[in-house]
């Protein structure tokens, strides 16, 4: 990754009325500064999904503490980072680990239509990956999931980590997507 | 939140009149949805064409109240969506188990030939 040529920092007050306002003045800034040789239109449509699930990610868990969004544009990418103070995700307690040593990957949600992988690349640092179900055709609804959050994100992006800092408490999850 | 539109005699056509569906408001969305159900024992067809902006907790509550539907054996059809919103439900797959079509006249007619 090169140089930063644009940074934004945003701090939302995890209010919903504030949601849409907020998804808006980001799309505005990522919007100019997507380089011509990029598919706006794509990059547009990710980081509008992306952006309005890590506001509601902020509106359910940061609690009564603003919630922090960069957004940075690089030559080759484009990378949101949200970070809050609130609880932690599920997925750092011991309980929700990989149970036996050595392995790093755990299924975390399937139905027929995906399943989403965390990843630990460290005990507090998860990449998250998803995988298309491999049935096509019209599916018996009872079986589907009804909780997209972070499926939305991983499927939209090229990469998305969450990192769990111990000493500040701080939660960030980052998203990149490459032009 | 929810209008009903138009009724036959094996649906009724319900417009979204928010034009913003996400957690602070998926709640009551699937409160009334479920209620149409109850009310009308009837297919939905869904027009969704005010909608937006639409988050997972909106699309929770959609996949809720289908399954809701579906135990009543009836069904909730979707029409009118944004593109970028059917991108958003083709993109965690949502498209294999909700039927789409681009109007109200088009899943009308889908609908009386079920």
């Amino acid at each position: 990754m090169q140089n930063c040529a644009e940074k934004l920092c945003f701090e939302f007050n995890n209010s919903a009325e504030r949601l849409v306002g907020s998804l808006e003045y980001m799309l505005e800034h990522i919007a100019g500064n997507i380089p011509a040789r990029a598919d706006a239109e794509d990059i547009l449509f990710k980081s509008k999904v992306i952006i309005t699930e890590l506001l509601t990610n902020g509106i359910k868990h940061a609690g009564n503490n603003n919630t922090s969004f960069e957004i940075e544009t690089y030559p080759d990418c484009l990378v949101i980072r949200k970070t809050d103070l609130g609880t932690p995700l599920y997925l750092v307690e011991p309980d929700h680990q990989p149970a036996m040593a050595g392995e790093n990957k755990k299924l975390i949600s399937a139905d027929m239509l995906n399943s989403l992988y965390a990843i630990w690349e460290s005990e507090n640092h998860i990449r998250f990956a998803s995988e298309e179900g491999t049935f096509d055709e019209v599916l018996p609804v009872e079986q589907v999931m009804e909780h997209f959050g972070i499926l939305i994100i991983t499927c939209s992006s090229d990469e998305f980590t969450y990192t769990y800092d111990k000493h500040t408490h701080s939660n960030t999850f980052r998203v990149q997507l490459i032009f | 939140m929810i209008t009903v539109n138009n009724e036959g005699p094996k649906f009724v056509i319900a417009d979204v009149t928010i034009t913003e569906a996400n957690l602070s408001n998926s709640d009551q969305f699937k409160t009334e949805l479920v209620r149409l159900l109850d009310e009308h024992k009837k297919i939905i067809i869904l027009d969704l064409q005010e909608l937006k902006y639409v988050d997972s907790a909106f699309l929770g509550a959609l996949v809720s109240s289908l399954k809701y539907a579906i135990s009543l054996k009836l069904d909730i059809v979707l029409v009118g969506l944004r593109n970028d919103i059917r991108d958003l439900i083709k993109l965690i797959r949502l498209d294999k188990v909700f039927k789409i079509y681009n109007y109200a006249e088009e899943a009308q007619f889908a609908v009386n030939k079920f």
